[in-house]
């Protein structure tokens, strides 16, 4: 079995990592590194519980191998917030707003909202739902989760300077 | 997983090649999203992987005038939603590739690996088959182009030879007068798949129709044309009850399979449902 260097900048700090050709993403981040934020869920691509961000794009961790993240740059749930310990707003959002039972799919819906909202700051309701068509959570029911979003995008445009959205 | 040699090629000749060595033993890994899950779930075990992600160049998209979108094998079908020669010169396909699966997916999955897996329940080979494209292929007898509409032979199978690559993509410009969409039928919004998948591609002429390029996939082993609803509307005066006409048609000319997504029957339901909605669309007309 083939062993490979790669590197990466993960969550802002570069890293280098040796992987087997067959390590999966999710694998190096959770076992090698132990940043266990990432879940694994239905490790079939479904599910959305494994979302990182790989060049500020959501992806799922399950379904590709570490090294198609060689050189670039990763950021996981642990670095969502620069690496600080307060919460991110869309964390906060989901707190506040009922956006998680058992917490489970959170992490990977929350990165998943983060780089939908970091696209449509001022998104409408089904846009959400149609974002959060790579994620599953099996105790919502979905509805906190879209309030949260759409809370998290007020409060992120209100603390950003405004941006005029064309044609809206 | 079984562990394998993961070969890393800096050219699409030097991976044909790779290709060529290894034969059956060796698969090209793109964007991932598709033969990784092959791959996990043991139904593909190649001894080595050719993966593309060192060759470079390939993820480009460029318009040629007078000729039509060149899209890079390589290129991701988010980017394929997102660009602005795309959305410009073919909104259809832009808005096709901004369906597919989830938004996780499209950042991974690239254009060339959708077409190459021959994934029967998937949207682009049925819209790109409208808009009459075909694909650049680079291989160990040389180049050659492919029509997609030749290029699909069965369930997950190609007219690609053991170690064809597939280089570039090439959709034929809109006319002038020419319009087309393309729509899908999925239960829910969670589901990732297809099970109907319909485009149409018109040339109107006042209000009759002079050409139509129709296709119906994710329903089939492959996607394919209409032939009999392709000729039916040819010169006709489009009405709401021609578009019915033509959409019983449709359904009753696709040979939809039974699976445990969906009976023969729901889907040629489904297929009359998508076509005649679309084809309202396509001519803008209002149907109930």
């Amino acid at each position: 079995m083939s062993k490979h260097v790669i590197h990466v900048r993960l969550n802002g700090e570069e890293q280098e990592v040796e992987v087997p050709a067959k390590r999966l993403l999710a694998g190096m981040l959770r076992d090698d590194l132990h940043l266990t934020g990432t879940k694994r869920g239905c490790e079939t691509g479904i599910c959305g519980a494994c979302t990182v961000h790989l060049d500020s794009r959501p992806v799922k961790s399950c379904l590709m191998l570490a090294i198609q993240a060689d050189g670039c740059s990763l950021t996981t749930i642990e670095g969502l917030n620069g690496g600080t310990s307060e919460l991110h707003p869309i964390q906060q959002a989901f707190l506040e707003h009922g956006g998680l039972q058992c917490g489970f799919c959170t992490p990977g819906i929350i990165m998943t909202t983060s780089a939908f909202l970091s696209r449509n700051p001022d998104p409408t309701e089904d846009e959400v739902r149609a974002a959060l068509s790579g994620n599953l959570c099996r105790c919502t029911g979905y509805s906190g989760i879209v309030n949260s979003i759409m809370a998290a995008a007020r409060a992120m445009r209100a603390s950003e300077p405004a941006v005029e959205r064309p044609g809206r | 997983m079984r562990d394998f040699e993961l070969l890393r090629p800096e050219s699409a000749a030097e991976a044909s090649q790779m290709l060529h060595r290894h034969g059956e033993e060796s698969r090209l890994l793109a964007g991932g999203t598709a033969l990784l899950l092959a791959l996990r779930q043991r139904l593909l075990s190649p001894p080595y992987v050719v993966y593309l992600g060192g060759v470079r160049g390939l993820d480009k998209i460029s318009f040629v005038e007078g000729e039509g979108l060149r899209i890079g094998a390589l290129t991701r079908i988010a980017d394929v939603a997102d660009h602005p020669l795309v959305r410009k010169h073919c909104p259809m396909l832009a808005s096709m590739a901004g369906q597919v699966a989830n938004p996780q997916v499209r950042s991974m999955a690239t254009l060339g690996g959708n077409l190459c897996y021959g994934d029967p329940a998937s949207d682009p080979p049925t819209c790109l088959i409208a808009l009459g494209a075909s694909v650049q292929v680079t291989g160990t007898g040389g180049d050659r182009v492919i029509a997609l509409e030749d290029f699909f032979t069965d369930y997950y199978e190609t007219a690609l030879a053991p170690a064809d690559i597939v280089t570039e993509i090439r959709v034929p410009a809109f006319a002038n007068d020419a319009s087309g969409l393309y729509s899908r039928f999925v239960k829910t919004r969670a589901e990732h798949r297809p099970l109907v998948g319909v485009a149409i591609v018109v040339r109107h002429e006042g209000a009759a129709c002079r050409w139509r390029r129709r296709a119906v996939g994710a329903s089939t082993p492959i996607p394919g044309r209409l032939p009999r609803a392709e000729t039916f509307l040819r010169g006709k005066e489009v009405s709401a009850a021609v578009l019915e006409e033509m959409a019983d048609i449709a359904a009753d000319e696709a040979r939809p399979v039974s699976d445990f997504r969906g009976t023969e029957e729901f889907r040629r339901d489904m297929i009359r449902v998508v076509v005649r909605r679309l084809a309202a669309d396509v001519f803008g007309i209002e149907t109930h």
